[in-house]
């Protein structure tokens, strides 16, 4: 199943390279040429267009049913399944704390994994933030912005939204990083991971439901918006990663 | 140099320097604490009328003269013209300047109106050339713990609000890209992107 997304990945950006680029303003106007510059994103028709496909997708599939998902379950039990997705992501953060050379997280993640596993009753409580070990998310494409790889023109890709070819090809690393992703048939392994896929993404959008109500709300231009809103965040994402550096000696050993 | 002892280094400087700052510049901790104790009341203030009972509109008008009053929203209105400011005429810009107060209210009362239970604490604060960002933890129901940072800039004589950063996403750089983009796609006419926030004011969207 996901060799066929990554399939389909590769067929979308086959497309985008022979599509329509949006029309640079002259040179002669400074200002405008800057603003094109600054918001990095020469494939804007195109990307227009598969946004306005995953925005139908939104409306009329995804956001209902992330919004039923929150009104039929309480907290009480979402919180608990959005604890133990988070636990069966845990070998594909390690994997790029490790590769990101950060020592700190990831010892922060192996220890979420066994304390959450283990107290935590198969990662459905996070008892791990609880004693020290926040959670934090890692994945490769942040890793590679970390070797100095940059991010390439803004992409709207379907089904999964704002991206870049960094943020991209990151996503398919990730998918290799996974050992779900090798999980062999029978015994209902290949269903257990397609129903984790589903829940997921259910579970991520009902996360946000609130928050993209508010930017298509208000927003005069939604699409420029997220957009923004996107590359802001992963810059300050990357930049908290590339910061952080914790001694890896205890404290009285380091005074 | 390992990471080791570049911090070991880093601590004795930090002591060496701490040790003498404390008498050299009450001033910069002073203006420090100045900014958090500022944004620690009118986040209180803020709390009490998102997290009271009262209905929708009520809320608003609460919440209007609270904005005006910790929130440099002529500043922001400028920030998010961007280039534009050079083109538009002194009636376009305090048309515009006058509409942002209507749209920044309407933002702020959609986002976090319709919370009952918000609240919030303190963390970080930290100094950028003469804007103090101000770290805080918002906690709503349903909702992930949002890393939010207030940008507390005293240019005008008292502490004022230019920025919220929540998670890395600025708000007035977003809300300037939103309104460079409608007006790139509408031959940047600014009498458009007035009559666009006209709408958006009367139908409190």
């Amino acid at each position: 199943m996901r060799t066929s997304l990554l399939r389909s990945l590769l067929a979308v950006a086959a497309v985008w390279a022979v599509s329509a680029c949006a029309t640079k303003p002259p040179a002669s106007d400074a200002a405008a040429t800057a603003e094109y510059r600054d918001n990095n994103d020469p494939l804007e028709p195109t990307n227009r267009v598969v946004y306005a496909f995953n925005d139908g997708l939104d409306t009329y599939v995804l956001a209902p049913v992330a919004r039923a998902y929150r009104w039929a379950l309480p907290d009480v039990v979402r919180q608990p399944i959005h604890n133990a997705l988070l636990n069966m992501t845990t070998p594909v953060i390690l994997i790029n704390d490790v590769v990101q050379t950060k020592p700190r997280r990831a010892g922060d993640t192996f220890m979420r994994f066994v304390i959450n596993t283990t107290a935590g009753v198969g990662g459905l409580f996070d008892v791990a933030a609880k004693v020290g070990y926040p959670y934090h998310d890692a994945d490769f494409g942040e890793t590679m912005a970390l070797w100095g790889v940059p991010e390439g023109p803004f992409l709207f890709l379907p089904v999964f939204g704002p991206s870049n070819p960094r943020d991209a090809v990151g996503y398919g690393v990730d998918v290799a990083f996974d050992p779900l992703t090798y999980v062999p048939s029978g015994h209902g392994l290949r269903t257990f991971a397609a129903v984790r896929t589903g829940v997921a993404a259910v579970d991520a959008r009902s996360q946000v439901l609130d928050e993209v109500d508010s930017v298509k709300k208000t927003a005069l231009d939604p699409y420029a918006t997220f957009r923004s809103l996107y590359r802001q965040n992963r810059e300050s994402t990357i930049d908290k990663v590339r910061t952080e550096d914790r001694a890896t000696v205890p404290n009285w050993y380091a005074k | 140099m390992t990471s080791t002892r570049r911090r070991m280094l880093a601590s004795a400087v930090f002591a060496v320097a701490s040790l003498s700052f404390a008498a050299l510049s009450p001033a910069a901790n002073a203006q420090d604490s100045g900014a958090s104790g500022f944004v620690q009341g009118f986040g209180n203030k803020l709390v009490a009328v998102v997290n009271a009972d009262s209905a929708m509109p009520a809320k608003e008008q609460q919440l209007r003269p609270l904005i005006d009053q910790a929130v440099d929203v002529d500043a922001i209105a400028k920030f998010c013209l961007g280039r534009f400011v050079n083109t538009a005429t002194p009636a376009q810009m305090s048309e515009f300047t006058r509409l942002f107060h209507g749209v920044l209210v309407n933002n702020i009362t959609s986002k976090i109106g319709e919370y009952r239970g918000v609240t919030f604490r303190m963390t970080d604060t930290s100094m950028r050339g003469s804007e103090a960002y101000v770290g805080t933890v918002v906690q709503r129901p349903n909702n992930a713990p949002t890393n939010v940072r207030w940008v507390v800039s005293s240019a005008t004589g008292s502490p004022k609000i230019v920025d919220v950063v929540a998670e890395g996403t600025s708000l007035r750089l977003t809300q300037r890209s939103d309104y460079a983009s409608f007006l790139s796609h509408n031959s940047n006419n600014l009498d458009a992107l007035l009559a666009a926030m006209r709408r958006q004011v009367s139908t409190g969207g």
